[in-house]
């Protein structure tokens, strides 16, 4: 046996390996560097006062084009929405995944196996789900617009979105939560019982308040994951740019507006994609900034709170 | 959070009572309003547990109970027909009821196995550097990257791939005689080379940091080991880390197929969305020029039209039936894939003591 060769061999292979590893991370990151940098330099210019402002034109024949208005309110309102349905349940079933429940007993695991695969089913069949339960006609309050001919409801509204998307993200906030009620030390918990509070004052004054930086983060999850989603939206919310209401911000509307279709960013940039109706390029890219900003802004809001949450572990 | 003698005191003690008369017990055990609900608290979490954890029933219920017409009609045959764009049509104008979706499950399968063949590769080449071989300083900005990365939104995705990756595709890959070879189909860029390649970066984030995961959770000792038997660096984490991490691997592989079968909006953005089973006679560029469509993008193409026509919303239903089935048995099996891992490593760290 050739000592020597058989060295030369493992040598090469070991600097080759090591090369092509990096090569990998910087495609990797290359890549991801390339996206952001060609949204920017492509989006930034279409971005001004009266993109932000101004709502998108109704349809093709009234020449496309337009602002973002809509898609910009249609964002934040699906997001509340959706948060409004997804926090108190997830919240609730994290203190119960965490504080009273019997890891023995064969009804939590059901639960368990079902959150995990709930967060495996891919969101174009949550949308079509959406869809067809609130066509139902019994449903038609939540998506009364559209209705007046057919015997099923439009199935299709702000209202409707919000459940659906609120059901998509509740498994990966209740997982992000569960795991901050559980990383709160024991030893807060044995100091509560110990000065006679009871287990749910305790887990009200003590457990949840230490555990809030991590839910925080489990629902800023959660809303990034609102933002960035197209097939629900498309699907529960339509595929109309405008609002049922012209003058959306009247109060007397709100009602209008949260049971009729309209936009989200997502959506907006479906559509004026070269794939999409509306086809104009500009204006989509100019909505993908704004989307990446979104998301830039919650992605780092997350990180402020791992930072705040690390420094603070550290002092206790 | 740490929590100062005041602020458990305000916790425990309301101030109220606190404050009255000092010689006085500040709060009574036995009172009702001590007991402050405790009763009524644990089944109202337990049922909002149980709703969570039971909309998956509800979901998959329904999605089944709808499909079912389908099935019953055309059983298996659904998957093994083609003529999916035209039968559309047929359901559209003149309602038409059978469906034959093979193109779609091809379309399906293609795009997730390459996009999982790149992803992995690649992918593992990403998290060895940031597991072994990357400069400290190095891993905290590019792990941000990758985390980043798995933020992007999938219409983002499309929207860059229509913009870049279709146009390029279109003017320097597509051979002057295609017209010739393939007359029947339309080669503008958008295809299944596209869809696999915008496919793989939206699912490497997910599989990066899986990946990331195991090989970190392989004990230390390992690497040691093998270093202090001669081994170089590479070696070691050839033979001894890689091998060690492997279900960890798999189950990141699984997970993002996963991800890979369920997307919809970019790959219907940048594979053509046209069901046709590409002609695979003609080598391995024509194929992947071709376009495709899959079940997920299908769904979100014309499941609006479901509200009007019953046929068509049972096709949908059909499609998204497989997709359920498809992602359950996907969940299942990378569950199965972090036990595996974690009894693995557990035994090893126990030997280690």
């Amino acid at each position: 046996m050739n000592l020597t060769a058989t060295n030369r061999r493992a040598q090469i292979t070991s600097i080759l390996g090591t090369v092509a590893c990096w090569a990998m991370a910087v495609l990797v990151v290359g890549v991801c560097v390339f996206i952001i940098g060609y949204l920017m330099q492509q989006g930034a210019s279409s971005i001004s006062w009266k993109f932000l402002s101004t709502d998108p034109s109704g349809s093709i024949a009234e020449g496309g084009g337009g602002g973002v208005r809509v898609p910009l309110v249609g964002s934040a309102l699906l997001i509340i929405l959706s948060m409004l349905v997804a926090v108190p349940l997830a919240v609730a079933s994290a203190v119960y995944l965490a504080e009273y429940m019997d890891e023995g007993r064969s009804l939590t695991r059901i639960v368990r196996v079902g959150l995990e695969v709930l967060a495996g089913v891919p969101s174009v069949v949550f949308g079509m789900f959406g869809l067809a339960v609130f066509t139902l006609p019994a449903l038609a309050f939540v998506s009364a617009a559209g209705a007046d001919n057919h015997s099923d409801a439009y199935g299709r509204s702000f209202l409707v979105a919000g459940i659906v998307m609120g059901i998509h993200v509740l498994p990966f906030i209740i997982k992000v939560a569960e795991e901050a009620i559980r990383n709160v030390p024991r030893s807060y918990r044995s100091g509560a019982a110990a000065l006679g509070m009871t287990k749910w004052r305790a887990i009200r004054k003590i457990v949840l308040p230490a555990a809030g930086p991590g839910i925080a983060t489990g629902i800023i999850l959660g809303m990034g994951l609102v933002a960035g989603d197209t097939a629900i939206v498309w699907l529960t919310l339509g595929g109309t740019m405008t609002m049922a209401a012209d003058a959306w911000w009247a109060p007397s509307n709100a009602l209008t507006v949260l049971r009729g279709s309209g936009s989200t960013l997502t959506t907006f940039i479906y559509y004026n994609s070269p794939a999409g109706e509306g086809n104009s390029i500009g204006l989509a890219f100019g909505a993908a900034v704004l989307l990446i900003g979104l998301l830039l802004v919650l992605n780092i809001i997350t990180g402020v709170i791992a930072r705040y949450q690390a420094r603070a572990g550290r002092a206790a | 959070m740490a929590l100062d003698d005041a602020a458990l005191a305000e916790a425990v003690i309301p101030p109220t009572r606190a404050e009255g008369n000092g010689l006085q017990p500040s709060f009574d055990l036995h009172t009702p309003a001590a007991r402050d609900g405790e009763w009524l608290i644990r089944p109202i979490l337990l049922f909002a547990a149980l709703s969570s954890g039971l909309v998956v029933t509800v979901v998959v219920a329904f999605v089944f109970w709808r499909a079912w017409p389908l099935w019953h009609l055309e059983g298996l045959k659904f998957l093994t027909t083609s003529g999916w764009d035209s039968q559309l049509e047929d359901a559209w104008n003149s309602g038409g009821v059978t469906f034959g979706a093979l193109p779609l499950v091809v379309g399906t399968v293609l795009t997730t196995v390459g996009s999982v063949l790149v992803a992995g590769v690649v992918g593992t080449g990403a998290a060895v550097f940031l597991a072994e071989l990357a400069p400290k300083w190095l891993r905290g900005p590019v792990e941000a990257v990758v985390q980043l990365m798995a933020g992007i939104p999938s219409v983002v995705y499309g929207l860059v791939g229509l913009a870049v990756i279709v146009p390029y595709i279109m003017n320097n890959m597509i051979p002057d005689n295609a017209g010739q070879v393939l007359p029947d189909i339309p080669l503008d860029g958008t295809c299944l080379l596209a869809g696999i390649i915008v496919l793989s970066f939206m699912i490497l984030p997910f599989f990066v940091s899986v990946a990331l995961d195991a090989l970190r959770a392989v004990p230390r000792s390992y690497m040691d080991g093998g270093m202090a038997l001669g081994m170089t660096r590479w070696r070691a984490i050839t033979t001894l880390q890689i091998p060690a991490a492997t279900p960890g691997l798999v189950a990141g592989i699984v997970l993002a197929s996963s991800r890979a079968v369920g997307e919809a909006i970019a790959l219907s953005m940048v594979a053509g969305s046209l069901a046709m089973v590409p002609e695979f006679n003609h080598g391995v560029l024509y194929t992947v020029l071709q376009p495709i469509r899959t079940m997920a993008s299908a769904i979100v193409d014309t499941g609006a039209d479901a509200s009007d026509v019953p046929s068509i919303a049972s096709a949908m239903f059909g499609l998204a039936s497989v997709l359920l089935a498809v992602s359950l048995g996907l969940s299942l099996t990378s569950r199965w894939a972090f036990k595996l891992f974690n009894m693995r490593t557990n035994v090893v760290s126990e030997r280690r003591v």
